[in-house]
């Protein structure tokens, strides 16, 4: 009985997080979403090329990684890092700000998630992406 | 390493000590033209050789080869070494005009003793490949991967290991890098000298290293040639002494110091540091900013020059004498700027210091800061300023009982000298004033700030701002004296005030606003009364509304209230094109003026639409923004409950810019 219990509480549980989710609207705006969507808009063109040539990647949980550091020039790659860590950034405080704009700032994990699922899939190909602890081209 | 070296020395000599006497004892029995000698495997833990053989042919000369030879854990094939002249007597073995076949341009001499157990091996290379040299040389180090090497090494030793090692080397285009590329070089050019010996467990070295040209990216410094360094200091095995060093930073200036490094523990133990006259811009630019993070300080420029003396110890800065000339710091979005900074800053961990720091001027917001000088008092990490002002245009600002300090997170869970995980974001610079501001001419103000001309006087009494590492609180009241009103702020705080989008909340409250004054400031069609405006909820997010209830009305009082026909329709604008054609098509627009008994307006923002109503909430879909009284009167109704507020901001936009075509249909 105690078990059945349980597994009626679990089961609720993931219907109710799931239907939470659904109504989780990633398109939401708020002038904190703009200026983020706005410097990672300018900082795409700048690490175009690096994702082109292999030397950044897209990790399996949607964020960007030094890749192959050694393809990048020496005065570039310290550069390369900063572009990495701040685009890492203003992701994770993307997710955040959805999901503050959503009125749920718990969501945050799984629209994280969903968003992690969208950047791997829109990879362009000939990018890397990493899946699996190593690196796949696409 | 050169542990290692000597471990291995002591265990070659007795290979070859032994394989010697097999020699010997087999020379003597065979009497023959050229000697052969085949010599089982020598395994030792960090050696091994297998396939030896030494033929001495009777010219002499000799030729080792040993098809296959691993020392510590790298692997030589082939090894073959020619001696154009070598000599073996029971008490000695040498080798002139030595050669490895797998390092043409090298060539080795060396010479063993047996009585005494001395030994001494030396190289000349001239354009060696160093990939080819880095085969030699212990695999834990990073090895050259491209470039030559040209110069001499000498290492020699006895019987207890290694006594004195030499090294004098040119550098041509040399390059290494390591697995992750994130520490490499290209294109060295340079000199490398280098001496050590050994006295019982203690070694003295002294080295010099000119670098002329090439980079080097040592994350996160990227490096270009120009450097030099010379130095001299001591080794025990455990601890490495810089007794003393010079260092030439390019275009920065020169650096002395020396230091105690704790090998086994890898940490500075102490350092002492002296630089003159250094130049603060290239200086931070090349060794300071690529180890911060982003934020304000990473995206700021340094200027000037300064004298520093730094004394660490203890795992911490004991003292810091600095001496700033004509010093200054911006950062890069114009957001601050303190310039012409002048000062003797005698810093001391543990003893309280004033130090006087005049500056010549700044910026903040684009509001131009003049000079002045303050007494900074200092407590270790805390610093304080009983009383500064900073003149703002044409008034000041007047701190009271600014306090900065360093506040370490892990301090709250009683480890001391232990960062915990959980609370590392609370390692930050706190800081608080009170403040008060004195008649800053608005006129002044809202030009530097870029906005429209207003007038005025900014004044008011803060009686705390606080930063707590994450967000600015404002305790009391911002006062404005502005339009013939009084503005005031409260709650306001500013969340991530230094990242990419600040957030700002609080309240406004705004007080008998001269409608005449107003309106002309913003060229929206002459009004005249006093309107009172209360915004509530406020938030701001990178400086742009996110959400607020703000209302808008006709302040009490007796006063004359007038309203432009243009003014009118620049309301009536605001709501849409629809209102305004009525106005033109209809007899009211013989008058220029009206006259009116009450405005009102509000607008709840969520989510970026204005839910808006009037003077009260009126029936229906209609509301009343302006309603009529006296001769002529008029009043002017809204139709839309809820717009984009970019859409209103950009309708504003088009009645204040005076070209506003009003359509008519």
């Amino acid at each position: 009985m105690k078990h059945l219990t349980k597994f009626w509480f679990v089961l609720f549980a993931i219907c109710v997080s799931a239907a939470a989710l659904a109504e989780a609207d990633l398109k939401a705006s708020s002038p904190g979403i703009a200026v983020l969507k706005q410097s990672m808009h300018a900082r795409h063109v700048q690490l175009r090329p690096y994702l082109d040539s292999g030397a950044v990647g897209v990790t399996s949980d949607g964020m960007f990684a030094v890749r192959d550091a050694g393809s990048v020039p020496l005065a570039q790659r310290q550069e390369v890092n900063a572009l990495v860590a701040a685009e890492n950034q203003d992701r994770s405080a993307l997710y955040a700000e959805i999901a503050n704009a959503n009125g749920h700032p718990e969501w945050q994990a799984e629209i994280r998630s969903t968003f992690a699922q969208r950047w791997i899939q829109r990879a362009h190909p000939g990018w890397w992406v990493q899946s699996g602890g190593g690196w796949n081209q696409k | 390493m050169l542990q290692a070296v000597t471990h291995l020395q002591k265990q070659l000599g007795q290979c070859i000590q032994t394989a010697l006497y097999a020699l010997l004892l087999f020379a003597s029995i065979a009497d023959a033209a050229e000697f052969s000698l085949n010599i089982a495997d020598i395994a030792a833990p960090d050696f091994t050789a297998r396939g030896i053989v030494l033929i001495l042919p009777e010219n002499g000369s000799a030729d080792l080869r040993i098809a296959e030879l691993h020392v510590q854990q790298r692997g030589l094939r082939n090894v073959h070494l020619h001696c154009a002249s070598f000599a073996l007597s029971t008490a000695s073995m040498n080798c002139h005009g030595g050669s490895l076949a797998q390092l043409p341009g090298m060539s080795l001499e060396f010479d063993y003793r047996f009585d005494t157990g001395k030994w001494q091996v030396s190289a000349a290379l001239r354009n060696v490949p160093g990939k080819q040299f880095a085969a030699f040389l212990p695999a834990s180090m990073l090895l050259p991967t491209q470039g030559r090497l040209s110069g001499t090494l000498r290492i020699s030793g006895e019987a207890s290991g290694v006594a004195a090692v030499a090294a004098d080397m040119q550098l041509a285009d040399a390059g290494f890098s390591d697995a992750s590329g994130l520490h490499a070089a290209e294109k060295l050019r340079g000199t490398v000298k280098f001496a050590a010996v050994r006295k019982a467990a203690l070694w003295t070295w002294q080295g010099n290293i000119a670098w002329q040209s090439g980079e080097i990216f040592w994350q996160p410094l990227y490096l270009r040639g120009g450097h030099r360094i010379s130095a001299s200091g001591s080794f025990d095995g455990a601890r490495l002494k810089v007794e003393q060093a010079i260092v030439d930073l390019p275009e920065v200036g020169r650096v002395q110091f020396a230091a105690l490094w704790d090998m086994k523990q890898s940490t500075l133990a102490e350092c002492t540091a002296h630089g003159e006259n250094l130049a603060l811009e290239k200086f931070f630019a090349d060794y300071a900013r690529p180890f911060l993070d982003k934020g304000a300080l990473a995206e700021s420029h340094l200027y000037g020059h300064a004298d520093a003396d730094w004394q660490y110890r203890n795992g911490a800065t004991q003292s810091l004498r600095l001496a700033l000339r004509d010093a200054g710091i911006a950062d890069a979005e114009q957001r601050f700027a303190l310039l012409g900074v002048n000062s003797e800053i005698d810093w001391q961990a543990d003893a309280p210091r004033t130090a006087n720091i005049a500056f010549a001027g700044g910026a903040l917001l684009g509001v131009p800061l003049g000079s002045g000088q303050w007494a900074v008092q200092m407590r270790g990490m805390e610093f304080s300023v009983a009383q500064g002002v900073l003149p703002v245009l044409d008034g000041k600002i007047e701190l009271h009982d600014f306090n900065l300090h360093h506040e370490a997170g892990y301090r709250e869970t009683g480890q001391a000298g232990k960062p915990c995980s959980g609370c590392s974001q609370d390692v930050a610079w706190h800081w608080q004033f009170a403040a008060s501001l004195s008649r800053i001419s608005m006129e002044q103000f809202s030009q530097a700030a870029g906005w429209p001309k207003m007038l005025g006087t900014l004044a008011g009494r803060i009686p705390k701002v606080s930063y707590d590492g994450h967000e600015i609180d404002v305790d009391g009241a911002l006062l404005f004296n502005v339009f013939d009103g009084t503005v005031v702020a409260t709650q306001l705080k500013l969340a991530d005030p230094f990242g990419r989008a600040p957030r700002l909340s609080g309240s406004l409250t705004m007080r008998e606003l001269d409608l005449d004054l107003l309106t002309r400031t913003f060229s929206f069609g002459n009004m005249q009364g006093r309107i009172d405006v209360d915004v509530n909820n406020l938030e701001l997010q990178d400086w742009q509304p996110a959400r607020f209830d703000a209302r808008v009305f006709s302040s009490a009082g007796d006063y004359p209230k007038k309203i432009s026909q243009k003014a009118v329709q620049n309301i009536s604008a605001l709501g849409g094109a629809g209102a305004v054609a009525a106005i033109q098509r209809s007899y009211l627009s013989f008058f220029k003026d009206f006259g009116y008994e009450r405005i009102g307006w509000s607008c709840a923002l969520r989510n970026g639409v204005c839910a808006m109503g009037g003077v009260d909430d009126g029936n229906g879909g209609a509301y009343v923004i302006v309603k009529g009284g006296g001769i002529p009167a008029i009043t002017v109704m809204g139709y839309n409950r809820s717009v984009s507020w970019d859409e209103l901001i950009t309708r504003l936009k088009r009645v204040t810019q005076n070209n506003m075509q009003a359509v008519v249909k």
